[in-house]
């Protein structure tokens, strides 16, 4: 881990710049975003959703690369502000992970950098994506996706009650629905022949 | 969620969440998990869903704030790769045309710079078993796979807030289209874009809500219906109309 991380991210957010809440929403993320669009000559054409003018592209990154130096990231516990240098993030730009294995044995896929104009088209996760899922149809609908042959891997629904109860966050309820959705959503994918297929 | 970590449930190869929050914020619970996913040697996937017409403002300054996202994704979470949704204030989904346009230049401007692995989810308004959240699926596929995304995760039909409001057959079209699109000039790609977006934008107030799983499915058998098969089908002969062939 070449960037900064998780614990270095925490140790920050306990002794970065304070700064009020309100302060960040409403004056410091839209008045940075908009000198920025400014100070980089932005104009995005809805009618062109994928750009193909160079320039634009790399000034919207230098864009947001600045946004994210100056303005760094609020940690809503502290109340302070998590910062980076430049030099931090393109570090880890260098060291990023360029291939991931998700799921396991034959069922396993390779989720790779590919361009945008590759023929090889993306890693397809199916699912309903954190939608509520009756608990006595969640295992059929989850088979259901594992079944699509087109389908790579599965991005679970949350389940609406456990045991007709709420899983309200926070709650004892809620740590037996996370688990049982795990549990259900690998019974779909074994009852559809696919074991070892991610999650 | 830490708790989905053990023996039968979640693998260290499955995709482990952490979600940033709007915009560009954290939290201690958030950056906890994260330890958990680091010190266990979990595939992390962070996600972010910047809002359209939200804090940042309009389209060119959510687009900056969802490049400076993805960055802090892999910068402070350690992610394996991110998962976007840029989301329209107005209408709660990451299939609106300023969405796709968020989307679309976020990925090109990361893809152009960094090795990133992205992906993107999917927020219809319309539901299952209508021609209109198909197309919505396909013009959203169409825009993640020809601006270089890795990864499409959905969908998450009818906004994703209905019980049960969600089938394979949204999935099976995200996955056709982003197959049948990949390769395909960006020209032609915006040509078909804005044309397949054109025929549902029009339809924002009065979206049909659809059908749930068990309306659309023989819940036995797990086969879509036949009136189901039928819209696909529909649905399909409009994407072949635009250009697109599977």
């Amino acid at each position: 881990m070449a960037g900064v991380g998780v614990f270095e991210s925490y140790a920050r957010a306990k002794t970065g710049p304070r700064v009020d809440e309100n302060e960040w929403d409403s004056r410091i993320i839209p008045q940075t975003a908009r000198r920025l669009k400014e100070k980089y000559g932005l104009k995005i054409d809805k009618k062109q959703i994928i750009p193909t003018d160079g320039q634009l592209i790399n000034n919207i990154f230098r864009a947001g690369m600045e946004m994210l130096v100056e303005c760094g990231i609020y940690c809503m516990d502290t109340k302070r502000v998590i910062k980076f240098t430049e030099e931090e993030v393109w570090r880890t730009i260098k060291t990023a992970p360029r291939r991931v294995i998700l799921g396991e044995g034959r069922d396993a896929v390779t989720l790779k950098a590919r361009r945008f104009d590759e023929k090889t088209p993306p890693i397809i996760q199916g699912g309903p994506t954190g939608a509520p899922v009756a608990e006595q149809d969640f295992i059929a609908m989850h088979e259901a996706y594992a079944r699509e042959p087109i389908v790579d891997t599965i991005v679970d629904g949350v389940l609406q009650t456990i045991n007709g109860y709420d899983p309200s966050p926070n709650t004892p309820f809620e740590i037996a629905a996370v688990k049982s959705e795990a549990m259900m959503v690998r019974l779909a994918q074994a009852r559809a022949g696919r074991p070892g297929m991610a999650l | 969620m830490i708790s989905a970590d053990f023996p039968g449930g979640m693998r260290a190869s499955d995709s482990h969440e952490v979600s940033q929050l709007n915009e560009l914020k954290i939290d201690v619970g958030a950056l906890s998990f994260v330890a958990h996913y680091v010190l266990a040697g979990d595939v992390i996937m962070c996600e972010q869903m910047p809002i359209f017409g939200g804090y940042a403002g309009g389209l060119e300054e959510t687009t900056i704030v969802d490049v400076a996202t993805h960055l802090t994704a892999f910068v402070m979470t350690q992610a394996h790769y991110h998962l976007d949704g840029p989301i329209h204030v107005r209408w709660g989904i990451t299939t609106a045309r300023e969405s796709l346009a968020v989307a679309g230049h976020c990925a090109r401007a990361i893809e152009e710079n960094t090795p990133f692995l992205l992906a993107n989810q999917y927020y219809t308004l319309a539901g299952p078993c209508t021609v209109m959240c198909l197309l919505e699926t396909a013009a959203q596929a169409i825009t993640d796979t020809a601006s270089g995304r890795e990864l499409l995760s959905g969908v998450a039909s009818a906004k994703g807030v209905a019980t049960n409001y969600t089938t394979a057959m949204e999935a099976r079209m995200m996955g056709e289209v982003a197959h049948a699109v990949a390769g395909m000039e960006t020209e032609k790609v915006n040509r078909i874009l804005d044309e397949l977006v054109g025929m549902y934008e029009t339809n924002y107030k009065n979206f049909p809500k659809g059908k749930t799983f068990n309306e659309c499915y023989d819940v036995v058998k797990l086969l879509p219906s036949p009136e189901y098969v039928s819209v696909y089908q529909e649905a399909w002969q409009i994407l072949n109309k635009l250009g697109l062939k599977y």
